[in-house]
């Protein structure tokens, strides 16, 4: 009857009426049907209305399974039709999934992706973008429920680090000291425990590494001092200090995450006041400081000095020259950053909560010891806060039922997503499960479920643009209005009862965190500017503002910024940061930054950093703010300039746009 | 008092030691080759302010340790500079007085003009000289050239000769 048929693609091919009758036929059998003559007679039906309709012309696939629909449905075929139209809905997915992917790996051949500040551009780098692609095309239409999948390419919610969706979990604080002392094995044979002071920081490094490539988020020593300072007994200051300078060569030359990138490190320090521990916090302090081999500013590990007062905050304090010392180098070298272990929800657990460089803290827990060590977040997804704000439209009542739907999923789809991480086994995280490293899995065999473990780890609720949600609700943001500010407190207050109610609901540590956005901050202001138009002190710039921050291109005093932001740490206990922007490196001024960090402890905040420019001239190695492209001292084009991306430190190029915007807007405090 | 000002900065970290606020005042007749703020030296330029706003503006700072007079030079507008730093010293900060004129330059001048003597008496550290180019320093704190100097000036006076900081 019919000569040609045209393709999706438009090409015009022979017409074959047997593939209806097999399609028909296969959706009949799905369903328990087994009559190949029932398929024909409807085939025939088919072309009929096909003549019918199509008037002489020449036809699309579409049109032809259009009409196979009707037809199924008009003879009463209800189950057939279904089970039909539901595989070619599946097919249609799986047709749009693989050209819209074969599209974004064209792009990454060409040059490579920037939501992730510590990619290069290596063929190691393409390769984990690629993979990175196709697993998230991969889970979005296969995996993950529908919901939850709309939900977040709508931009409701931004599902964190999707292309590792089943293979793993987040991050892990290290259990150093355990494997220290018993060795450990990384698959090739056993390592034994070192005994010299370069050993110990050598292994620590590979410890990092082999960890790092067993999960997607940050690899961190919560007691780097106390948990290496046995490895320096009796070492002289000349032999740690090599130790900790080695360290920190590694820890920035290594590409060993997902073969491309350096390992997000960071490493707590500061509160032990033995003889061993001292050392490795001075030395590895004066390491940092000297820097890499030409003076360069190091961009791993994230350093977390942990004050505390008797122990490193007070002249009279044992290790306050530590804390000095600390002082010294965050005036120059970004880091460290300040962790305060008496800040009123820090202080019941004595000096022992770690942070992680980006601001990630996991310290109570339901199902297990409440410590820091073998422990970490599972996975984070974060709320679009603003857009809840543009379409509560004042309302309130309105605001708060929209917030309440968006984090019930949220919770929901966490769950989902631990679910899948428990079908993990042991083996499949041969290192940090198959040697024992996270809490609870030290009795488990390699085809044991990761689940007893796991149950240890964090499930977390994260938000961001509490600022333009406030403008979007009241007009201002919290740092122009009281009211504001109360109306902000309360809000995130609320969310903290939210994520404790799910604790109960599902037995599992749900937290809260003002997630430190990086991938998120320009795709939700696309979206929402997309949805709905470019609402000043909204959507109309480049970004939505970390957490709860104040938005960075506010003129505000430190002062100001910090007891504005100090209140709002306690709600956030699966991590929270408050940083102070300085226009260059305070880096005669020791004073100034102690000044700042003492305002950050009295205003009850449990992390703070400072931020400034670092610009660094690879030729004569002239430290400071170059805001000419060339160097004012030897006129070098060589410049490199590093600044801080929600915790974790990059080189300039290297930024997403999202970023490189907010980057440009920072104001310094004045 | 009037007082002509380039800009103030509510809270730096590179004009002294600690959080500082900085008043750069207007006018200068030095003209070092090099200035990083050749805006500040006509005497027509920036704006007028009254001491008192000043004040006000200084006593929101909380985090200030002090107070530092740049510019431009603040001996140009000597009266109303010296005015403010005895009402800043009551508040319990610290005052960081920058000039082209070195300090043995000021005490000098101190001798005739009551008011050089009063803004020099109410500071607590002097950075003294005129910019000169060919002795530039990135390395130096707070100030550009090998020629100038911290100078802690309650120590100098009482020692008759400068004494300097580190």
């Amino acid at each position: 009857m019919f000569v040609k048929i045209k393709k999706r693609d438009g090409r015009e091919v022979h017409f074959d009426d047997s593939k209806i009758t097999d399609a028909i036929f296969k959706a009949a059998r799905s369903v328990g049907g087994e009559d190949r003559e029932t398929a024909m007679e409807l085939t025939l039906e088919v072309l009929r209305m096909l003549k019918q309709q199509s008037n002489g012309q020449v036809f699309g696939v579409e049109d032809v399974q259009d009409v196979v629909e009707k037809i199924l449905i008009e003879k009463g075929h209800a189950k057939t039709a279904k089970a039909y139209i539901l595989y070619r809905d599946r097919r249609s997915r799986v047709r749009d999934a693989k050209g819209e992917l074969m599209d974004v790996v064209e792009d990454i051949v060409k040059e490579t992706d920037r939501d992730n500040a510590n990619v290069g551009n290596s063929p190691s780098a393409k390769m984990l973008q690629i993979a990175s692609a196709a697993s998230r095309r991969y889970y979005l239409t296969r995996l993950i429920d529908e919901d939850y999948s709309l939900a977040h390419s709508r931009g409701d919610i931004h599902i964190h680090d999707l292309d590792f969706y089943a293979t793993t979990c987040n991050c892990l604080q290290i259990p150093l000291e355990k494997l220290l002392k018993e060795g450990f094995n990384t698959g090739h044979g056993y390592i034994r425990p070192p005994k010299r002071p370069a050993s110990a920081t050598s292994l620590a490094a590979i410890i990092l590494q082999s960890s790092q490539n067993d999960m997607f988020g940050g690899q961190s020593f919560p007691f780097f001092d106390k948990q290496i300072a046995p490895s320096m007994d009796g070492a002289d200051e000349d032999k740690v200090y090599q130790a900790m300078e080695a360290l920190v060569f590694n820890l920035n030359s290594m590409h060993s995450r997902a073969g491309s990138q350096v390992p997000f490190s960071s490493i707590n320090l500061g509160t032990d006041t033995s003889e061993e521990g001292r050392g490795v916090t001075r030395n590895f302090l004066l390491a940092y400081e000297a820097g890499l081999g030409r003076g360069e500013n190091p961009i791993f590990p994230n350093v977390i000095f942990r004050v505390k007062k008797g122990v490193s905050f007070d002249p009279q304090d044992p290790n306050y020259d530590l804390f000095q010392l600390a002082v010294r180098v965050a005036s120059k070298r970004l880091n460290p950053t300040f962790s305060f272990m008496d800040s009123s929800f820090n202080k019941p657990y004595d000096d022992q909560v770690a942070y992680m460089g980006c601001r990630t803290r996991t310290m109570d827990n339901r199902r297990g010891p409440a410590v820091t060590t073998g422990r970490g977040n599972l996975s984070f997804t974060t709320i679009n806060l603003p857009r809840l704000g543009i379409k509560a439209e004042r309302n309130m009542k309105t605001f708060y039922r929209l917030l309440d739907e968006v984090t019930e999923l949220t919770i929901n789809q966490l769950y989902h997503r631990f679910q899948v991480q428990c079908r993990l086994k042991v083996k499949d995280l041969p290192f940090v499960m198959g040697q024992g490293m996270y809490l609870g899995s030290e009795d488990l065999k390699p085809d044991d479920s990761i689940e007893p473990a796991i149950v240890n780890g964090t499930l977390t609720v994260g938000f961001i643009g509490l600022a333009e949600m406030l403008v979007a609700l009241t007009g201002y943001h919290h740092g122009q209005s009281k009211d504001s500010q109360q109306l902000g407190l309360e809000i995130v207050n609320y969310l903290r009862r939210k994520t404790d109610e799910a604790c109960e609901r599902f037995n599992l540590n749900y937290t809260l965190l003002a997630t430190p956005a990086e991938g998120t901050c320009g795709r939700y202001v696309r979206l929402d500017r997309k949805e709905y138009g470019i609402i000043p002190g909204i959507t109309n710039q480049e970004y939505y503002t970390n957490s709860y921050h104040i938005p960075v291109h506010f003129p505000i005093s430190s002062f100001d910024k910090i007891s504005l932001e100090g209140p709002y740490h306690r709600f956030c206990n699966a991590g929270h940061i408050s940083y102070v922007e300085f226009a260059s490196p305070p880096q005669h001024n020791p004073e100034a930054v102690e000044a700042i960090i003492r305002h950050m402890a009295e205003s009850d905040m449990g992390y703070g950093g400072i931020n400034y420019p670092v610009d660094f001239c690879c030729n004569c190695g002239l430290q400071g703010v170059i805001n000419e492209p060339n160097c004012p001292r030897c006129g070098s084009a060589d410049i490199r300039r590093i600044r801080r991306i929600t915790g974790y430190l990059s080189t300039i190029d290297r930024f997403n746009d999202g970023k490189v915007e907010e980057l440009k807007h920072r104001l310094p405090h004045s | 008092m009037k007082i002509r000002v380039a800009g103030i900065e509510k809270e730096s970290v590179v004009d002294g030691p600690g959080l500082r606020f900085v008043i750069f005042m207007q006018g200068c007749t030095r003209h070092c080759s090099g200035c990083h703020n050749p805006d500040t030296w006509d005497f027509d330029g920036g704006q007028e302010m009254d001491t008192g706003e000043i004040l006000a503006q200084i006593g929101e700072g909380r985090l200030n340790r002090g107070v530092t007079f740049s510019g431009g030079e603040p001996f140009e507008q000597v009266a109303a500079c010296a005015l403010l730093a005895e009402q800043i010293k009551p508040l319990g900060m610290d005052i960081v007085t920058y000039s082209g004129y070195t300090f043995e330059e000021l005490q000098t001048k101190s001798l005739a003009d009551e008011d050089v003597k009063r803004l020099l008496e109410a500071t607590d550290i002097l950075v003294d000289g005129p910019f000169i180019a060919e002795e530039r320093d990135w390395d130096l704190p707070f100030r550009g050239s090998r020629n100038q100097r911290l100078i802690l000036v309650h120590e100098s006076l009482a020692a008759g000769m400068a004494v300097q900081a580190e």
